[in-house]
């Protein structure tokens, strides 16, 4: 009995001592932080904590400045500092779709409690009145609801709060203020794209999506919502977010191509019954014009073909339609160099290529997947979507790009953050033949005009692949009944014979 | 290594042997049975990454073999089995289990006809070489370097001179975080922020098949031409590694390469040892 009224005065006293005293660590443990500090994060973050390394400038989001105590991801209210916990889950789980790794499972969880110690020293806050912050609670989630009313519901709410301003009618990260957002260091920031929920910096479940807009991402344009969405709406909100995004990006790696009897008229309905796939896109950082923070981060494709053609659609989510200026694969790029920004940022167009082989490849060999080179020149399908044409071009590396003549019918429109182009040409271009049931070598180059990508400065594909499903496919119930009746007479041989043999030795 | 697997087919197998067979005795050609269902589902589900098909099959193959030599190397064994499939195409108790498994059989394979008629077609592997041979020299920057010999002149100073070590490994750390670990990543796993849109995937330097098994030439020879100086076996054409001869000096790339080992504490294999 003693015992347990002494473990209740415990418990009962424990938050007040906890409120008192900031949880700083050891100083031990603090040394410890830094060694680990100094190996693993000071390149990004800065010796000094404040942000200012050898990689800063090659990355987008800027690494966290922990000497403004401004962290993104907290269970605390808006403004306030993060707890100890809410640091280290940080190093664990990372930052998806940025430089920042998941450490867990890399460092031990004893060197992420040290590094998050070793952490709050470079913001002195964390040794004062403020250190102690005041968790918002999150309740257990309900299960997820995709009742229409409690959807409209949360879009109701998306609506009311303004999300699309920044987030975009239908949360693609295209508000009307998206391009001029900034965080608290004067640099770019983009608003989440809410139907990619995989890039989600402080986590994508449930949970996680209702401790965002409640505590609000410091140092960020993103607000807490705390004060103005009611307690029975948030989780119609959460919903009504998570109901935007499938769960994983789910990249693919082949295009299905389905034939067509008809026509190929490009419209929204020719690729409607089309299977889609999703690539990623990343930077191009292995030629000069290196994109470090690429505009764009993954694409959708659909094709169907014909007798004689092929058309393939293309969509991916813009924040905005450059369809003004220009641009072109040839425009020359230096080396990416922190010392001289890239200031020649307006008055590129968006643009778009689908990359080919040039002639049909025998075995394993193909372009070299940059712009191609002389030894396996490539067939650029490309479009500048200031203009409304499109050509194919030849590519034998970059800088050694040149018009081949051959047009191609092109349609291209941009809604509410897609666009979508749409390129039709022969099947049959010279030595490029695309017959049915081969596998083509296939990739993608996005170049945002809002980014000033241009030349060399894009986004890009691995190598994939297009198929050709064949238009009439065999029946399987022929071959199916055929070895039925093969392996069914061949056993009924056997125990026959089998038979035989017994009853007459039986007899005998 | 799928352990969770492995464990439950040996239990299973623990199972029949000591418990199973209290009640139900199992003649050889049902051990033979157990056996192969076994070992089936061992290199199916047992082994990550997954085995490709055709190496089952192979495998399979040879099991089957294996078991059918095992049953014909005793003439009294093979007698006894071959006895009680007699048996089961006799006697007339049998006759109903004896109808559901000669239909099961074609059906199975009318199954199987089906199965792979209606495969997704599969686009053609790579089958790439990761680690090719190095040529013997190399021309960088217009002077020619000697594969077989070249020593990272960095290296002795490990031992002479620590400062001026420390100091080139600190300036191995700018270039790696400069260039490198957009693609290799923080931690030189090959995890990094831009590695999943590439193919191949960039080297996990952590690992040991990677730098801790190659000489600092063959990784100055990999670095300074990149993927365009690759032989055609190891697909040139696909992978993302620049040429770095065009962006780094010679001592440059000598001292990002001694950060790579003083980072992940591997050593690099001396000059001269086999391959």
């Amino acid at each position: 009995m003693r015992i347990l009224l002494t473990l209740l005065l415990v418990y009962i006293a424990y938050p007040a001592v906890a409120q008192q005293e900031n949880d700083l660590g050891t100083e031990a443990q603090r040394a410890e932080g830094k060694e680990v500090y100094d190996i693993k994060c000071a390149h990004c973050h800065g010796y000094e904590g404040d942000a200012s390394a050898v990689a800063t400038p090659y990355l987008r989001p800027t690494p966290r400045d922990f000497t403004s105590g401004n962290y993104k991801f907290r269970s605390t209210a808006s403004g306030e500092l993060p707890t100890t916990e809410d640091i280290k889950r940080s190093i664990r789980l990372g930052m998806p779709y940025t430089s920042m790794p998941a450490w867990e499972g890399i460092l031990s969880e004893t060197e992420i409690t040290d590094l998050a110690y070793y952490l709050k020293t470079f913001e002195p806050a964390f040794d004062g009145p403020y250190g102690n912050p005041t968790v918002v609670e999150i309740p257990r989630a309900p299960s997820y609801s995709a009742d229409p009313d409690h959807l409209a519901r949360g879009q109701e709410i998306f609506a009311a709060n303004q999300c699309a301003d920044c987030h975009g009618e239908n949360g693609r990260g295209n508000g009307e203020s998206a391009p001029e957002l900034m965080d608290d260091w004067g640099d770019p920031i983009r608003a989440a794209d809410m139907t990619k929920r995989w890039t989600f910096r402080a986590g994508a479940t449930r949970e996680d999506i209702y401790r965002t807009f409640m505590t609000g991402l410091n140092g960020t344009p993103m607000p807490s919502y705390e004060q103005t969405i009611d307690a029975e709406d948030r989780w119609a909100l959460v919903d009504y977010v998570w109901s935007l995004s499938r769960d994983t990006p789910d990249y693919g790696t082949t295009v299905t191509v389905q034939g067509r009897s008809g026509e190929l008229v490009l419209s929204e309905g020719l690729f409607e019954a089309a299977p889609q796939v999703y690539f990623p896109i990343v930077g191009q950082i292995t030629e000069p014009g290196r994109a470090f923070y690429p505009g764009v981060n993954g694409i959708s494709v659909k094709a169907v073909y014909n007798n004689s053609e092929i058309a393939i659609q293309l969509q991916w989510h813009d924040m905005t339609a450059e369809t003004d200026g220009m641009n072109n694969p040839l425009i020359e790029m230096p080396m990416f160099d922190p010392a001289q920004p890239d200031t020649t940022m307006d008055g590129w167009s968006d643009a778009v290529a689908i990359l080919l082989p040039s002639r049909t490849p025998e075995g394993l060999e193909r372009p070299y997947f940059m712009f191609g080179d002389s030894r396996f020149p490539m067939s650029i399908w490309y479009t500048d979507l200031a203009t409304d044409s499109a050509a194919v071009l030849i590519g034998q590396g970059s800088g050694r790009i040149a018009d081949n003549g051959i047009a191609l019918e092109r349609s291209a429109s941009y809604e509410d953050g897609v666009w979508t182009v749409q390129f039709k040409g022969p099947r049959n271009q010279g030595e490029l033949t695309m017959p049915e049931a081969t596998f083509v070598p296939i990739s993608f180059t996005i170049w945002d005009g809002f980014n000033g990508e241009r030349g060399n400065k894009r986004g890009l594909s691995a190598w994939y692949h297009l198929y050709l499903e064949p238009m009439e496919t065999q029946s399987a119930v022929l071959p199916m009944a055929k070895w039925f009746l093969i392996v069914l007479g061949a056993e009924l041989l056997i125990v026959g014979l089998v038979n035989l043999r017994a009853r007459r030795r039986k007899t005998a | 290594m799928n352990l969770f697997v492995l464990l439950a087919i040996a239990a299973a197998m623990v199972l029949v042997q000591f418990v199973v067979t209290r009640w139900v005795k199992l003649n050889l050609l049902a051990w033979m049975g157990i056996w192969w269902v076994a070992l089936w589902a061992a290199f199916s589900y047992g082994i990550n990454p997954p085995l490709p098909n055709s190496i089952i099959v192979l495998f399979m193959a040879i099991i089957t073999i294996a078991l059918v030599a095992y049953l014909s190397a005793d003439n009294e064994e093979l007698k006894q089995a071959q006895e009680s499939i007699v048996r089961f195409m006799v006697t007339r108790q049998y006759r109903v289990a004896l109808l559901i498994v000669m239909f099961l059989i074609p059906a199975a394979v009318a199954a199987w006809t089906f199965a792979s008629m209606n495969e997704a077609p599969q686009p053609p592997s790579s089958g790439r070489t990761i680690h090719p041979p190095p040529p013997s020299s190399i021309t960088f920057q217009g002077t020619s370097i000697n594969l077989t010999t070249a020593n990272n002149p960095i290296r002795e100073l490990q031992h002479t001179d620590e400062a001026a070590f420390a100091e080139h490994v600190a300036n191995g750390r700018r270039i790696y975080f400069e260039n490198c670990f957009y693609c290799h990543g923080d931690n030189m796993e090959g995890a990094g922020m831009f590695a999943h849109g590439y193919d191949p995937l960039p080297a996990n330097f952590n690992d040991a098949t990677t730098i801790a098994m190659l000489q600092e030439s063959y990784l100055f020879w990999r670095i300074a031409k990149g993927a365009p100086g690759l032989p055609s076996e190891s697909t040139p054409w696909s992978s993302a590694m620049p040429a770095w001869e065009d962006f780094l000096t010679e001592e440059e790339i000598w001292e990002v390469i001694i950060f790579l080992y003083e980072f992940t504490g591997f050593e690099p294999r001396a000059q001269g040892m086999p391959h």
